[in-house]
């Protein structure tokens, strides 16, 4: 179980199971299965179009993709949720760079963005999780290990800091008590973000200067639409306005693409990396 | 044994809060020390897109002349911006959306069973507010601009800008009003970004002329991007909790807090029949309970529905020019998709909720009720074989109501099966099979 990529099935089928049972959340079955079965047919879909990737291969992307669906967007109809997951799995093949070899949305930011602009029917709860201590501490336990694994955890870092930091200032010059950003960072659903989102290695730049610096300017972006346009999905919007940048940061630098499997025994060409 | 309902009866529930409620959403601010009166203070917000109405219950029973409140807004509104509301619109909105009791009678079970009939009673719930005080206004420059000044109904009103918190609160204090210590320093973030202070007193001659007894709701029309409550300014002098309920009214779905958390109260749970008469004193408890075990954090929908339709009904829908009333301005547009209501009850301090509330309107139509069951056994002396089958299972329904109110409110589950008089030998006779072989 070398790839990372299990570890965080099963943490973010650990996060949505406790959710559902203990944080009275409004999702039901069918969305769910609506979101996996979306999510597995478009991948198989795409694969079985593209040579160069299997489904085999790839369908844990997916899987996680479905998972943090679920755990974010809510809608009225299941089709909100299945157009979601079509247009998630899609945008990895579609905003997908040859030169760079990587899709630069995270397909879960991509299909949440699609179904609050496309459809009237999407809406996401920043308010679900609560401020409950135990939460996030399974938020940073479990995300502290998958991050160890990828070797992302300076851009969770970086991008908490620098959040915390901006709104640290801003409620100084306010006036307000330490409670206020006690309160403001405790946030579950700011910590599955920081944690689980912004780290999927295959859609961030691939160079440690150029993702601190992305997460720097995510971390500004979200607090200037969440403190000056009254934005409660700020973190989504910023993470998808930020995306294209990926690229140019990484155009700006030569570092080699992030691989999810490395077996010594297969030579680097047969990979086809960027697609998982 | 079947449960045949004959009738229906439902109770509405209005809560009542014994606790000084200075302030919601800014400050209630006397010329003498005279007692608050201490209710659950209530907010309509009826809101699409960025406009927003917002109404201000007003249940101030002191002297008119000593009502002063000082309210943040995000912006500048003219004399039209600002309507006197009728107060019978939020009691109707309680009404409708109150936690509600309904009661199912059990049928003879010896007998043959009748078609249902359903009879709903309804009674009236006053409604709830908090109260107000202000004292007068005199122009004076400290950094604090009168930007309107204008009289709607029995208000004088004033909108205020500062430019800096000591001005604003010197200013206050010159002119007569009660201003809690920390005024400054709570005053200064809604300045710093931004936002007017709506100042409303009482005109005594308009007052006297009409023969008003009590003072009206205040409703402001405006047009913003932040959806949002200050309650912060209303924590300034709170000894303790602080209730708010608020009625979210939007053509969308269901209202949420974006930044706490909204729990359900417990609904459908079928309590003792002993309850019917000490409704209030059950929900208050099951709210404190269930609110103690969410640490206090949380704030709690009591209702969510689409007010063109209720089941089981504890009040007539609202009529669309009630709705109208209620600040609901989108019903004449050809895309209207009506209205939805959500009714939040926040119990704020300033160590649980250091944060203004900030809400946002979703699409979820989900249905949501706060509805308490109590069956009526049947109480005949008939005699049949049904009888005594019916019998056992009405001592294990019994039992299980006793634990569930001792669940829901945090009784001692021996106190609630002394007052419903349960055998309680009986009972737990049938609940240890080794007694029934033994014994």
């Amino acid at each position: 179980m070398s790839d990372p990529r299990y570890y965080q099935i099963i943490c973010l089928s650990l996060f949505l199971v406790l959710g559902l049972s203990t944080r009275d959340w409004t999702l039901r079955a069918d969305f769910i299965l609506t979101a996996f079965a979306s999510c597995l047919i478009t991948q198989f879909l795409w694969t079985g179009c593209l040579k160069n990737i299997s489904f085999t291969s790839s369908w844990p992307s997916s899987v996680i993709t479905a998972l943090g669906l679920c755990l974010l967007l809510r809608g009225n109809h299941p089709l909100t949720m299945a157009m979601a997951g079509t247009l998630a799995i899609s945008s990895k093949f579609l905003f997908y760079s040859p030169w760079e070899k990587k899709h630069f949305f995270n397909p879960a930011n991509f299909g949440i963005i699609s179904a609050l602009v496309l459809t009237k029917d999407a809406w996401v709860s920043p308010g679900q999780w609560g401020t409950s201590w135990w939460y996030l501490l399974l938020f940073l336990g479990t995300g502290g290990l998958i991050l160890k694994k990828i070797g992302r955890w300076d851009t969770s870092l970086t991008f908490l800091l620098t959040y915390s930091l901006l709104l640290a200032l801003r409620n100084a010059w306010l006036g307000y008590p330490v409670t206020v950003l006690q309160h403001q960072l405790t946030s579950g659903s700011l910590l599955l973000f920081a944690l689980f989102m912004i780290t999927d290695p295959r859609s961030i730049p691939n160079a440690t200067k150029s993702r601190l610096l992305w997460s720097v300017a995510l971390a500004i972006l979200t607090v200037c639409l969440q403190q000056q346009f009254y934005r409660t999905d700020a973190l989504f919007w910023s993470l998808f306005a930020l995306s294209p940048l990926t690229l140019l940061l990484d155009r700006l630098d030569v570092s080699s693409p992030f691989v999810w499997q490395q077996s010594p025994l297969t030579p680097p060409t047969d990979h086809n990396p960027s697609l998982n | 044994m079947k449960l045949i309902v004959l009738s229906i009866t439902l109770v509405t529930f209005f809560f009542s809060q014994i606790q000084p409620a200075l302030a919601f959403c800014g400050f209630f601010v006397a010329t003498a020390d005279t007692k608050l009166y201490n209710q659950a203070s209530q907010v309509i917000i009826a809101r699409d897109e960025n406009r927003t109405i917002l109404t201000l219950a007003n249940d101030y029973q002191g002297a008119a002349k000593d009502f002063a409140l000082v309210v943040p807004v995000p912006v500048v509104l003219q004399k039209e911006q600002v309507h006197v509301g009728n107060p019978t619109v939020l009691e109707r909105l309680d009404a409708f959306s109150s936690p509600r009791l309904v009661e199912y009678f059990d049928a003879n079970p010896c007998q043959i069973n009748y078609p249902a009939e359903e009879r709903i009673m309804r009674s009236d719930a006053p409604s709830s507010a908090g109260a107000m005080k202000k004292a007068r206004n005199e122009a004076k420059d400290l950094g604090v601009t009168v930007e309107a000044k204008f009289s709607v109904g029995e208000y004088d009103i004033l909108i205020l800008s500062a430019k800096e918190s000591n001005g604003l609160e010197t200013w206050l204090v010159n002119n007569n009003y009660k201003i809690p210590p920390g005024a400054s320093k709570a005053l200064r973030p809604y300045i710093l970004t931004g936002m007017k202070f709506f100042v409303a007193k009482v005109n005594l001659g308009e007052y006297n002329k009409n023969g008003f007894n009590r003072l009206r709701p205040l409703m402001m029309a405006f047009e913003s991007p932040k959806f949002m409550l200050p309650i912060r300014l209303g924590m300034l002098n709170a000894k303790g909790e602080q209730d708010l309920i608020i009625y979210i009214l939007s053509p969308k779905g269901q209202a949420e807090l974006s930044n706490y958390r909204l729990v359900k109260v417990p609904s459908d749970a079928e309590i003792p029949e002993y309850v019917q008469t000490e409704f209030k004193k059950f929900y208050k408890s099951m709210f404190e309970k269930s609110y103690e075990r969410e640490n206090k954090k949380v704030a709690f929908l009591e209702y969510a529905w689409d007010m063109a339709s209720c089941d089981p009904c504890s009040a007539q829908p609202l009529t669309p020019q009630e709705l109208k009333e209620a600040g609901v301005f989108w019903l004449d547009s050809p895309s209207s998709r009506g209205v939805f209501i959500s009714r939040i009850h926040v119990r704020y301090s300033r160590e649980t909720f250091p944060e203004d509330l900030q809400f946002q309107a979703t699409a979820n139509r989900e249905l949501f009720q706060g509805r308490y069951i109590i069956r009526h056994p049947y109480r005949g002396e008939d005699k049949c074989e049904a009888m005594s089958a019916y019998q056992k299972s009405l001592s294990v329904r019994l039992e299980k109501e006793a634990t569930t109110l001792a669940q829901l409110t945090g009784t001692d589950v021996n106190i609630i099966r002394n007052k419903m008089k349960l055998p309680s030998s009986s009972v737990q006779q049938q609940k240890n099979w080794w007694n029934q072989i033994w014994h």
